[in-house]
């Protein structure tokens, strides 16, 4: 229904995008019939690995301790990263010290180093893998949770004065509203950068997860399992954003927008 | 004191209200510090250093002609990878802007495909298919930033002034003289700034790039460093990471950003 609306050139670039995955994939089993598979397995190979992931009881666990990393990491990095910009907001003396000092040394520190040193300090484990998660995502929810805050429509806050005197009154019903679509954006962001930090962290810092099976299937040269990796990732990031976070921010956008 | 006092911020600050600022900002730092010396002085040296110690060997770093070779292999290759990636990132992104037939190409198949592609997927992958050596790294950067570039020139394209060129196409229909002379000028901004986020991002994952597929660099400094328990090396190249980063945005993006300033491009 939808493509007989489509322009005629619309529909072409439609059809080249279509062309082109399947020249893609045509490129990829010709690749793979000429070379090793531990180089470069068939996209056959790669799918039966990929089915063989979720009946694996063993390996969904891994793939559910990945996902309990990055919800664990992400409310964990919300929560410090938004205290720190309120902190910042409303009390002006705290401005320099989070958003002139912490936050552009936590933005270029690497996420490997946290990987190292929480290495040195908690030891191969799950706290590492969510610290180093968490280090990596809180300089991104300061500086949303930041633009949030400049952001607030203070004449609406000015009105809310007329209604109620009660600071927190206003914050819940004024403020923390004109804030939900910058909250949103803010997980959605972390969510995309979580579940490629928590790979690397896993990876070197863990012994459960994606990353730790990744480490597994590179150390083994079993490229069908990287490669099922790899799409699980991919599969997981590009539908949670189309499919979940891209509709509830749109209308939270829509009910939202004049902030 | 109500929220709308508290969100509205003064014109001015007061001389007291900046100094009350910049003790709060130094005091972090001092803070962070005394409170580093005295965990090392309660920690095992392998756990939490000195922070002398801690600076003495990042002072190695930038003295030591070994180590500068380290530092300086790093940088190459985060330079390289920029700038290849901003250059593949942009002519990716001006292909749909020549071709409308390759948008969906471009925009919904590379990019978001490139967009979730894992960092360390890329850098497994490289090593199994290239073997370790400088161009597996640059190859693994040059992966990563791509779709950073493209988002950002893509964003530019969208923004800039579509009646300058189509004024510029009454002038002349050359499409070099064209690229050139109008649509990079005005796509400049978007450049620089796609230059700033792969550079930041680019140092990241050198690290990672050269914790497998290296035999110098600051990543693999690191891996050396951890192998042997060495944590005042692992403590010094995270911080010289920063130091560089810090450096390198402040002589070379800044200047940039303010030449090329999106004012200016308008003006």
């Amino acid at each position: 229904m939808a493509s007989s609306t489509l322009d005629p050139a619309r529909r072409q670039a439609r059809l080249a995008g279509h062309i082109f995955v399947i020249g893609f994939l045509a490129l990829w089993i010709l690749y793979s019939s000429l070379v090793e598979s531990y180089v470069m397995p068939g996209p056959w190979l790669v799918l039966s690995r990929l089915g063989l992931m979720f009946t694996d009881v063993h390996e969904i666990g891994h793939m559910f301790y990945s996902f309990a990393h990055i919800i664990s990491s992400v409310v964990i990095s919300f929560v410090i990263g938004s205290a720190l910009a309120f902190l910042a907001h409303y009390l002006d003396i705290f401005e320099m010290m989070v958003h002139g000092r912490l936050s552009p040394f936590l933005n270029s520190f690497s996420g490997i180093g946290w990987t190292f040193l929480a290495i040195i300090w908690f030891g191969i484990s799950d706290v590492t893998v969510i610290f180093v998660i968490s280090m990596v995502l809180i300089p991104f929810a300061m500086i949303n949770m930041r633009e949030a805050l400049v952001n607030l429509d203070q004449e609406r806050i000015e009105m809310s004065v007329s209604f109620t005197r009660s600071g927190w009154r206003q914050f819940r019903l004024i403020v923390l509203p004109s804030l939900y679509p910058f909250i949103f954006a803010t997980i959605r962001i972390s969510f995309g950068v979580a579940w490629k930090v928590a790979l690397t962290a896993e990876l070197f810092g863990g012994n459960t997860g994606l990353g730790y099976m990744l480490n597994l299937a590179r150390q083994d040269f079993d490229m069908p399992l990287v490669l099922a990796v790899i799409v699980v990732i991919i599969a997981f990031v590009y539908s949670t954003d189309r499919w979940i976070f891209v509709p509830i921010q749109a209308h939270l956008a829509r009910h939202h927008a004049s902030v | 004191m109500p929220a709308s006092d508290r969100t509205r911020k003064a014109p001015g600050a007061s001389p007291m209200k900046r100094i009350l600022s910049h003790l709060s900002a130094e005091g972090l730092i001092i803070g962070a510090i005394v409170f580093w010396y005295l965990l090392s002085l309660e920690l095992p040296e392998i756990i939490v250093p000195r922070p002398f110690n801690v600076a003495e060997q990042m002072w190695v770093f930038f003295s030591d002609v070994n180590y500068i070779g380290h530092v300086a292999a790093s940088t190459i290759r985060v330079i390289l990878g920029v700038f290849i990636a901003v250059v593949l990132g942009s002519l990716l992104a001006l292909l749909p802007h020549w071709l409308p037939v390759a948008d969906v190409i471009v925009h919904e198949r590379i990019k978001p495909f490139l967009n979730s592609f894992p960092s360390i997927g890329w850098a497994i992958l490289a090593i199994i298919w290239f073997g370790p050596s400088h161009g597996t790294i640059v190859f693994i950067i040059t992966m990563i930033l791509t779709p950073f570039c493209l988002v950002n020139v893509s964003e530019g394209l969208k923004e800039i002034d579509h009646e300058l060129l189509e004024m510029a196409r009454s002038f002349t229909r050359r499409p070099v003289v064209l690229l050139f002379k109008v649509t990079l000028p005005l796509l400049m901004p978007y450049i620089i700034s796609a230059i700033r986020i792969a550079y930041g991002v680019g140092w990241k994952i050198a690290l990672v790039a050269e914790l497998f597929g290296s035999e110098s660099g600051l990543g693999f400094l690191l891996q050396q460093a951890q192998s042997v328990a060495d944590s005042a090396t692992v403590y010094a190249t995270c911080f010289a990471i920063v130091l560089i980063f810090w450096v390198g945005e402040k002589i070379v993006i800044d200047p940039l950003s303010r030449k090329f300033s999106i004012e200016k491009a308008a003006g």
